[in-house]
């Protein structure tokens, strides 16, 4: 049991990026943004509280910094390293807007601005998947 | 009149100790995964751990002896140490699943840091534990875990296809990735099946010293309570699939889980599903952490319950302590509590036929449990979900494997 465990934590976010890793990081990536824009906007209506603001929004944002960094490090297979780089840079922009919301967990207004950057963020990380 | 409202409470506090964080889990990301499909095996899960909660406490009210002495006592030396480590490590893993949802859930409602709470919580659950009597337990975290209902209201304001809600409960299968598909499945029934809830149930009948007068609360509680608590999961799996499947979201966090209630119902369904998360996790807590304790003791035949004093059962004492630290101490390596709880779910579906096999043995054995032995339902039941077992213990490593655990 512990030998599978291990393996397969191992595996998490490791090995080279082919076609198929990317997909998955790209549709990872989209949900996270999606997700953010969902949150956000409860924030932006006061419909949310200041500590799980700033601890969701933690917690989402260093999910979406991790993927972004294991992006940059991991190998590429050939060809797709334009896309590759596409996915690192929307994993971080993401994470941003995370931080921003994390900064100011009880500011509509810039919820409100969050809000708005996460749609085209997922809509982009959703056409890389495709 | 007394012994109704008494039923009525032990009921309550049945349904909202159903849930723990592995059903949380999973109902969540099968219905943000595959909609309302897989609401069926929820049913079949349910029925599952009625059936055998059933007859756990048939043989712990005729026999006065939990699960643990049954099968010391059936299946020999052995096979049983094998059901002990089996049994103990996958309790390890949830116990430490659970002492860190605490702590997510704590972080969630105050903000503290991460590291502080997971002390506290264990501090806290170690003096509940040492203070509070067990029926004051089990109504503590079954009458918070209620709060989870939230969820019962979301899923109706979220406006969910009814008719697909409908067909759900219908066996079937429309998706591409059948591999998943029945991953998701293995997991559900694991989660609804796990094997501390019947350790726990059958040593809390003893505990509570039922006799055989207690046979009909017994069923009642188990059919009741499970069932009705089976609501909860069906709720769960609902706000999943109306909330995140349409949008793409993978609820990979506590938090994400809670705002299934923040999105329809506002700050008041966030801060109900938090709190309901925190009684339920909690209380699941406690449930393993005793569950360990019980099994270690009544496999090696030391003094154990919850009724006698510390110093009437140290080693008993002693082993929940030490479960309670080492989880605590596991919790702060950083382990994500989400990913643990989907390795204990899975893992606990192989140990699956070591705990059922001997209670299905032992509650069938007319020499033991004389004219309280299985019926032809309970036998049909029992033998059903035993074969039902034995395949997804079978097939849930490699569906882990197999699914990069349940990533597709």
């Amino acid at each position: 049991m512990a030998v599978v465990a291990a393996a397969l934590l191992a595996g998490c976010n490791g090995g080279t990026v082919d076609q198929h890793a990317l997909k998955q990081d790209s549709k990872t990536i989209s949900s996270l943004a999606t997700e953010g824009g969902l949150f956000a906007g409860q924030v932006a209506r006061g419909e949310s509280t200041g500590p799980y603001t700033r601890i969701q929004s933690d917690n989402l944002g260093r999910l979406a910094a991790n993927l972004a960094d294991a992006l940059g490090r991991r190998k590429t297979s050939p060809g797709i390293e334009p896309k590759v780089r596409t996915a690192g840079r929307l994993a971080a922009q993401v994470a941003e807007q995370f931080k921003a919301l994390h900064d100011h967990p009880t500011d509509r207004a810039v919820a409100r601005s969050v809000q708005q950057a996460f749609g085209p963020l997922a809509d982009h990380a959703d056409k890389l998947a495709k | 009149m007394n012994k109704i409202f008494g039923v009525a409470l032990g009921i309550l506090a049945a349904i909202g100790g159903f849930v723990d964080i592995g059903d949380l889990v999973f109902n969540v990301a099968a219905g943000a995964t595959f909609g309302y499909q897989l609401l069926w095996v929820v049913v079949v899960g349910v029925v599952g751990i009625i059936t055998y909660s059933e007859m756990c406490g048939r043989v712990s009210a005729v026999s006065q002896k939990a699960v643990f002495d049954a099968v010391r006592e059936r299946v020999g030396f052995k096979a049983g140490l094998i059901t002990l480590i089996a049994a103990e490590i996958v309790n390890a893993m949830t116990l430490t699943a659970e002492v860190g949802g605490v702590a997510i859930c704590l972080q969630l409602l105050s903000g503290l840091p991460y590291r502080v709470l997971i002390v506290l919580a264990a501090i806290a659950l170690a003096i509940v534990v040492w203070v509070v009597n067990f029926d004051w337990i089990e109504r503590i975290f079954g009458y918070g875990g209620l709060c989870l209902l939230v969820f019962a209201v979301a899923a109706v304001k979220l406006h969910p296809d009814w008719g697909a809600v409908g067909h759900g409960f219908v066996p079937h299968v429309d998706t591409g990735n059948k591999l998943l598909y029945a991953y998701f499945a293995v997991g559900l029934l694991g989660a609804a099946m796990t094997p501390y809830e019947v350790y726990f149930y059958s040593s809390g009948a003893v505990e509570e010293g039922w006799t055989v007068k207690d046979l009909g609360l017994n069923r009642l509680n188990a059919i009741v309570g499970y069932g009705l608590g089976g609501i909860l999961s069906f709720a769960l799996m609902i706000v999943g699939g109306a909330l995140f499947l349409g949008k793409g979201i993978d609820p990979e966090t506590l938090g994400s889980i809670a705002m299934g209630a923040q999105v329809p119902l506002g700050e008041i369904g966030l801060i109900l599903a938090l709190v309901g998360i925190l009684f339920a996790v909690a209380g699941a807590s406690i449930d393993t952490l005793f569950s360990g304790a019980y099994d270690l003791a009544q496999f090696c035949g030391f003094e154990w319950g919850r009724h006698k004093s510390p110093a009437g059962a140290p080693r008993f004492t002693l082993t929940w302590i030490v479960l309670l630290i080492l989880a605590m101490l596991a919790v702060m390596t950083g382990v994500d509590a989400v990913k643990l709880t989907e390795f204990a779910v899975i893992f606990s579906v192989v140990a699956l036929p070591l705990t059922y096999l001997p209670i299905l043995l032992v509650a069938n054995d007319k020499a033991y449990m004389k004219e309280y032995a299985n019926g032809r339902l309970a036998n049909t039941l029992g033998i059903f979900y035993f074969v039902i077992i034995l395949i997804v213990a079978l097939t849930a490593i490699p569906l882990m494997i197999l699914t990069n655990l349940g990533q597709g």
